[in-house]
């Protein structure tokens, strides 16, 4: 449009340039006329601004236009003139005359131009703008509240989307196709969802089936040997279960079930954690060495309770006899230090599902795995390091 | 005492009919929804142990018709699902205690005992054994008018193999019952080895009788003269 509105100007100066002059010439034409009228009659001359003078004959006659300068009184600057310079004959005498008009300076017909046609490309670009937008507004509004809609979407929300109508047909397309697509992962993901729980507690009841037979089987008059096997099948089902449940948590965390957070005084779970486990910790002669700040945080206080019984349990798995636990808690951190032998496998392995040290194997694998998604829902880092036959979980709060 | 045993698995039922009836209580079963509906609108119990998932309907929905009947007895919740949520609806429901599948019948039976205790006798109950006497509110043990010392994890102890008697009651178990399962446990039975020797020490330094037994790897047995 700039283009446009350029071109029109230019042509429109060049236009009313040749225009004026030629109306100029005309005019100075008819007064230079008149004037030699006057000049034939021997009548004194008074046109404004026109010289006569009387050339000797020699000058041959000729007609001379020019542009000049002249001085104006009243506004005290120069002015562009235009004049035209005859040699004539009147009356057997040879003549100069020299007629003038002024013209309003060519610049100022081009300032004036241009700030006209300014002043049009910007109140077209302005109501343009309005126009647009405003129209704009009202068909595309439906679909960024879609748009809006859909940013929002989790297939855990409870209510399916409400959606926006639009009078536009490719719209009203893309609203059906994502209705669609978003009411099928909802309901597949409900489904998935339902699918876990049952499974957990289609498992758990088998499960408390196995237990409760292999504890009346403990009832009875077996041989050693039987007893033996009794015990081992028993510590079989406890893995299992356990790992049942922690798996049905995994899941859970994974599908971000716990999403409510509250403030929770750390210092106070851990303390709790540590008394329930004190004699855990004294039959093994292991040294608990804790300095714990008053630290509020927050997190879902039953996960939060996971957490520290994950890390804690850990640490009393892997610190042999005699070692010293040491706990840091601060604003900032959580610390846990305990000795231990160094991983048999690569450190950063730790923190993924089913890893576990071969020394251990009665472990489910996915304690730390259930500590790193809880720090994850939580915003928290976890780092583990290995220094000098010591192993250091550090959580870091920001 | 009467128990009504809410449970649609009939192998879990058996088991849990068999150890109950063992320790004096009356069972009466019902296998479904239906069932538990007419039993509770029929009958009065002491304690109903009420399982969540059952055929026909939900077992929180018997939990409210007990507590619109103004039913006096004591609900225990069994249920499959380790859910925070789940346990703290039962319980806003006015059930008075939760316990998760897969189970040990001693920790049911402990639970039961304590129920009972709390709703009938108020919790005033003494528990005696030969010369033992034990205070479940006071939380103390005398032998023939003089104080047993013990620590709390003991007395613990003590009231869990009391309860259980003449039952062979396995490690897990009663790390289980002492230290709940949220540590794994796996590791732990030499505390639960130390623990259940000391208790045996002071109960015999006192009494001069060994009241519990090891049971090969299984774990230990109390039983009474």
């Amino acid at each position: 449009m700039a283009v446009i509105l350029s071109i029109a100007g230019i042509a429109l100066y060049l236009l009313l340039r040749q225009e004026v002059t030629a109306e100029m010439k005309e005019q100075l034409e008819l007064q230079a006329d008149m004037v030699t009228d006057q000049v034939a009659q021997r009548k004194a001359v008074n046109f404004p601004l026109t010289t006569i003078t009387e050339v000797s004959a020699d000058f041959p006659p000729n007609k001379h236009w020019g542009d000049t300068l002249i001085y104006d009184r009243l506004q005290h600057e120069k002015e562009g003139y235009y004049y035209l310079t005859l040699v004539k004959k009147v009356n057997h005498r040879n003549y100069q005359i020299t007629v003038m008009t002024s013209y309003i300076g060519w610049e100022r017909y081009y300032k004036t131009i241009f700030i006209s046609f300014l002043g049009v490309a910007l109140w077209m670009a302005f109501f343009g703008v309005l126009i647009n937008y405003y129209s704009n507004r009202k068909i595309w509004r439906p679909f960024f509240l879609n748009l809006e809609n859909l940013k929002q979407f989790s297939v855990r929300s409870a209510q399916p989307l409400e959606w926006h109508d639009s009078t536009i047909t490719e719209f009203k397309e893309l609203q059906y196709s994502l209705k669609d697509l978003t009411e099928r992962s909802r309901r597949e993901y409900l489904a998935l969802r339902e699918f876990t729980e049952n499974a957990s507690h289609e498992i758990q009841t088998p499960l408390g089936i196995i237990q409760s037979k292999l504890d009346r089987m403990s009832q009875l008059e077996v041989s050693e040997e039987m007893a033996r096997y009794i015990v081992q099948a028993k510590s079989g089902v406890e893995r299992l279960s356990k790992m049942n449940r922690n798996l049905l948590l995994l899941a859970k965390l994974d599908n971000q079930v716990y999403s409510e957070k509250q403030l929770i005084r750390v210092d106070e779970q851990l303390q709790q954690h540590l008394e329930q486990m004190e004699e855990l910790f004294s039959v093994r002669n292991n040294v608990l060495i804790t300095t714990l700040k008053p630290v509020t945080v927050k997190s879902d206080k039953y996960l939060c309770d996971i957490l520290l019984s994950n890390l804690l349990s850990n640490a009393l798995r892997y610190t042999p006899s005699l070692g010293e636990i040491a706990i840091f808690l601060s604003e900032q951190q959580l610390i846990i230090s305990n000795p231990g032998s160094a991983l048999d496998f690569p450190s950063e392995h730790l923190f993924e599902r089913f890893t576990k040290n071969a020394s251990h194997p009665q472990g489910t694998g996915l304690g730390l795995a259930i500590v790193y998604q809880i720090c994850l829902l939580n915003g928290w880092t976890i780092a583990h390091t290995y220094q000098i036959g010591v192993h250091y979980f550090s959580i870091d709060f920001n | 005492m009467k128990l009504l045993l809410i449970e649609d698995e009939p192998l879990l039922m058996d088991e849990m009919e068999v150890y109950l009836t063992e320790q004096g209580y009356r069972c009466e079963k019902a296998m479904s929804f239906a069932a538990g509906e007419d039993k509770i609108a029929l009958y009065e119990y002491d304690v109903v142990i009420l399982d969540i998932t059952l055929p026909g309907g939900n077992g929180l929905t018997l939990l409210q018709m007990l507590k619109k009947q103004h039913s006096e007895a004591g609900v225990l919740i069994v249920s499959a699902k380790d859910s925070l949520n789940d346990k703290l609806i039962g319980l806003n429901l006015g059930a008075d205690d939760y316990i998760t599948k897969p189970f040990h019948l001693e920790e049911l039976n402990a639970r039961v005992n304590a129920l009972v205790r709390r709703k009938s006798f108020k919790g005033n109950a003494q528990i005696i054994v030969d010369d033992l006497v034990i205070d479940p509110v006071a939380k103390t043990v005398f032998y023939k008018d003089t104080l047993v010392n013990f620590t709390k994890k003991e007395y613990e102890l003590l009231l869990y193999f009391i309860v259980n008697k003449n039952r062979v009651v396995s490690k897990q178990s009663i790390a289980e019952h002492l230290w709940g399962d949220h540590y794994d446990m796996a590791d732990n039975f030499d505390t639960v080895y130390v623990h259940t020797m000391n208790l045996r020490r002071k109960i015999a330094a006192h009494t001069g009788i060994d009241y519990i037994k090891t049971v090969y790897g299984m774990g230990y047995k109390f039983t009474s003269v």
